[in-house]
């Protein structure tokens, strides 16, 4: 039988205690034969291909090997324009562990041709003055794509630049 | 056939910061515990525990749930869908009563993000890892675009989003359990820092820890307790894929398809015709203010085009439901259970129970959830009056 | 309580399938349980996923994935846990007349992930981790105090004639793509033959081939020491509720199908259900093939879609379906999913043959 002064009954005056942890786990991500593709395209080609639906016949880009809307897959290969029209674009303004240091415009461009928008950012805007640049965004310019002189086959070989 | 069922017992820890003084297993205990004693229950009438962690790296835990209130041969589940995780849960749990498979279901979410160092680069791990995750897309951003949409295409200007984000800040004090009480004028948002823009930092959510919990009992379970019936539940997905919604012709990226089907249908169970004037509360899950003004026309208030004018007659015309009495999520979003606790605080309404923050004479509240690529949508309809048995 | 059938089935698994991507897998499965139910797309209103954040490397999975799997303007939800208790709540939300056709698919591919980092990140930061707890770990702790009791005679027999029925299995992948060391008393033949897979159902209320005969769930608390490890009661008490739910008794199934993480705990659960008196499992498992015909983990392992995948091979029993692996004519099945941590969580389904 323990002594009255073992009993402990509050356990409130104690210093929480704090573990350190990282969240690191290594991935492999399969693009699958689809997105493969769209990007030997940008790689060798300098050119964004959408794949089209046979039932709703939108053409998806990026180029998937199936539309999500009808569930089937998409049978033709098409390739876009590299110009385009901003949808819409948020400029990133504060910094995030991680993450770009800002500023940073992210925008939705439809390339012409294309049935969807695809997101990429847009380089070269002057954001000295972000409300002014927001306001010339606003105004949903043309765009053209812009690539890196070796592309690697990624979404970042290439960048929206203003088309004018 | 769908047995009426109803929320009888709410419990939640208070939301903040971080909760140092808890472990995950304490956090849930405790909102459980208070949702139990609140119906006058205790464990051994409950048939099922659900229970809704997402994102799992939020808190560096993968199965944090797991170690607490699971056992003893009950059924756990364990429900993931990002922003709806609470009310998904919960809709879980009221097909387990309404099958008949359970009298009573325990649903608890916890969100025990306080872990993480930061919520922002987690969430850039959300996106689609061969197309868009190399790009800066967050919550944030996300939620940036489309505010930019809404302000092109309905003309919403930034004072609407500091009107919206100030009278939520307004509520919250009157709500204890919430994470932020700062009494926020539109022109405090205004001058707060911007983040991406249009959002400005007093606009957006802040990170926040804690448990919520409800039980849902059968029509039986539900005698002689304080019921909120649930009258309709509905829930839909989206297209992951933004850039496809930009031109969908029957409703783009900002107009919110997904709510409005689940708004029709949970109104369509509940026999709601009028929301305007047959719902007394609504309890959004809208982080951002821009969230909450897609909301209106996709819940059937008004007009998409007449958005920003409703956002003008709130707290003037006094026809309007009363918008989140609690405070909504730009004064505490614990991710995981945010969707929980709009349900939970549409059904203390309903049973009168919400202290400061009660509404006069709520006969009926709603309450949604938002998740994913504003992708998942929930409505929950909730009322003092019994539905009647479906067959 | 209302009457539930499976009308369309399909397992796909395979190993570091560069073509496809993880998307890639979960459509052909969904798009071949749709196809193989008959039914016309429009007529399914609600979809039911089984993944997990961490195994997927996408921090909400089912936002990119669950569109995938058919989920566009349908009721979709997802449980981060096994697919057998996906399963079970599908069929709630069907009975409690909430839906009417549902898709339930459940998905776990280990050639993208880390599949040691993802057994071990699962356990607690304070009591699990420190101490090198893994999923492993948990199988070799319960094969060790089982061997405590009862020795080792006539486990490689079981084994062989395991790995034989998993070798005829069409579907199954027999060759692990993750060398894994195996904690001591387990042997490297006993390990998890880690693979990629996606697994789809559609199921009804209308009748078809399989009936949904009975479910049960249960579960164990999270503390590896206040459990019996050997005595599996969430299984046995899971297993019990699907028979009484059936109106059946375990003589009356004919094919088992066990989700089990290693061989050994296949063996602990058929003495843990009854099958075999205790200390015979090794005996009974090398005498019978109505005990995971499809070769169970060693046709292939991954979380969380293992209790869907062995809800589909009694489903194709019960069809007389099942091709190299048939039994004999089978009219009622029982297939069993675990979940992490452990086997904390339990879901056992009845199938009959309609």
């Amino acid at each position: 039988m323990a002594a009255d002064q073992d009993l402990i009954t509050d356990v409130t005056d104690v210093e929480p205690v704090e573990i350190p942890g990282r969240w690191d786990f290594a991935f492999t991500y399969f693009a699958g034969n689809a997105a493969s593709r769209f990007f030997a395209e940008i790689r060798e080609n300098r050119r964004v291909m959408g794949t089209r639906c046979p039932k709703c016949r939108r053409l998806l880009v990026p180029a998937r090997s199936f539309c999500d809307a009808c569930f089937e897959r998409t049978t033709e290969w098409v390739p876009v324009s590299n110009e385009g029209t901003l949808e819409t674009f948020t400029i990133i303004t504060a910094a995030f562990p991680g993450l770009p240091e800002p500023p940073v415009v992210l925008a939705y461009v439809t390339l012409d041709g294309a049935d969807t928008a695809l997101v990429n950012v847009v380089t070269g805007v002057d954001c000295s003055d972000i409300d002014a640049a927001a306001a010339r965004l606003f105004e949903q310019p043309r765009v053209r794509l812009s690539f890196v002189a070796e592309p690697q086959g990624r979404m970042t070989d290439f960048s929206f630049v203003l088309a004018d | 056939m769908s047995n009426p069922v109803a929320i009888v017992g709410v419990g939640q820890t208070g939301y903040r910061r971080a909760h140092k003084d808890k472990s995950s297993s304490d956090l849930i205990w405790e909102s459980a515990k208070l949702a139990l004693d609140d119906a006058g229950m205790t464990i051994d009438d409950v048939d099922v525990v659900v229970q809704g962690v997402a994102p799992d790296a939020l808190s560096g835990e993968i199965c944090g749930e797991k170690t607490a209130i699971i056992g003893a041969g009950k059924p756990h589940l364990r429900v993931n869908t990002g922003g709806v995780t609470g009310s998904s849960a919960a809709f879980s749990g009221a097909s387990y009563v309404a099958s008949g498979r359970a009298r009573a279901a325990l649903v608890v979410s916890l969100e025990r993000m306080g872990q993480a160092t930061s919520s922002q680069q987690v969430f850039n791990t959300i996106f689609d890892p061969v197309y868009e995750k190399d790009f800066p897309l967050t919550t944030i951003t996300m939620a940036a675009l489309r505010a930019s949409m809404l302000m092109r295409m309905y003309g919403y200007t930034e004072e609407h989003w500091a009107k919206i984000a100030s009278r939520n800040y307004r509520n919250a004090l009157k709500n204890p359990l919430a994470h932020i009480h700062k009494d926020y004028s539109p022109q405090d948002v205004m001058d707060s820092p911007l983040l991406a823009w249009p959002i400005h930092r007093y606009e957006a959510c802040p990170m926040s820890e804690g448990a919520c919990a409800i039980v849902i009992a059968d029509e039986r379970s539900a005698q002689g307790r304080t019921p909120a019936w649930i009258q309709g539940m509905a829930s839909t997905s989206d297209s992951y894929a933004m850039g496809d919604r930009i031109h969908r012709p029957e409703a783009t990226l900002v107009d919110l398809l997904t709510l409005r089907m689940s708004a029709e249908r949970a109104y369509a169970d509940a026999g709601v015709t009028d929301p305007v004037h047959e719902i007394n509360v609504i309890e959004l899950y809208s982080p951002f203010s821009s969230a909450e003004a897609m909301t209106y026309p996709a819940l059937g208030l008004c007009k998409a085009e007449d958005g920003p004018a409703f956002v003008d007659r709130q707290g003037v015309d006094p026809e309007l439901p009363v918008f989140n009495p609690s405070g909504g999520p730009q004064a505490a979003n614990p991710v995981s259970a945010t969707a929980l606790v709009r349900i939970a605080e549409a059904a203390l309404q309903v049973r009168g129970r919400a202290g400061d923050r009660q509404v006069p004479g709520v006969r009926r509240a709603l309450a949604t959830g938002q998740g994913g690529a504003t992708q998942f949508s929930t409505v929950c309809v909730l009322g003092a009056q019994r539905p009647p048995a479906r067959s | 309580m209302t009457d539930l059938f499976i009308e369309g089935v399909a397992l796909d698994a395979s190993w570091r399938d560069r073509d496809r991507s993880l998307t890639d897998l979960i459509f052909d499965a969904v798009r071949a349980a749709i196809d193989d139910s008959g039914q016309p797309l429009e007529g399914i209103d609600s979809v039911v996923l089984a993944a997990h954040d961490l195994v997927d490397g996408r921090s909400l999975s089912s936002m990119v994935t669950a569109p995938a799997a058919a989920a566009y303007l349908r009721d979709e939800i997802r449980y981060g846990d096994d697919g057998a208790g996906a399963f079970a709540a599908a069929m709630t939300r069907l009975e409690a007349g909430h839906n009417r056709r549902t898709i339930v698919a459940g998905w776990g591919r280990a050639s993208e992930h880390d599949v040691d980092a993802v057994s071990h990140g699962l356990f607690d930061p304070f009591f699990g981790r420190p101490v090198g707890l893994d999923e492993l770990a948990v199988s070799a702790l319960r094969a060790q105090a089982w061997i405590q009791r009862h020795g080792t005679a006539g486990r490689d027999a079981a084994w062989r004639r395991r790995r034989e029925r998993a070798a005829r299995n069409p579907r199954a992948v027999t060759q692990s793509g993750v060398q894994q060391s195996a904690p001591y008393p387990l042997r490297p033949e006993e390990l998890p033959v880690w693979a990629d897979f996606a697994v789809a159902v559609v199921m009804s209320t209308e009748p078809a081939g399989v009936k949904v005969a009975g479910m049960g769930q249960s579960s164990d608390p999270y503390h590896l020491g206040d459990r019996d490890l050997v005595g599996m009661p969430a299984l046995v008490d899971a297993a019990g509720k699907a028979l009484a739910d059936a109106g059946a008794a375990l003589s009356d199934v004919e094919v088992v199908e066990l989700d089990a993480l290693t061989g050994f705990d296949e063996a602990l659960a058929v003495e843990a259900l009854g099958l075999a008196e205790p200390g015979s499992a090794f005996g009974y498992l090398a005498e019978h093939d109505s005990v995971n015909p499809s070769g169970g983990c060693a046709a292939g392992y991954c979380a969380p879609a293992m209790g869907l995948a062995r809800i589909v091979e009694a489903t194709l029993q019960l069809r007389g379906t099942a091709g190299p692996v048939q039994q004999d004519a089978p009219r009622r099945a029982l297939a069993t999913g675990s979940s992490t941590i452990g086997s904390q969580t339990q879901t056992a389904i009845v199938l009959e043959a309609a």
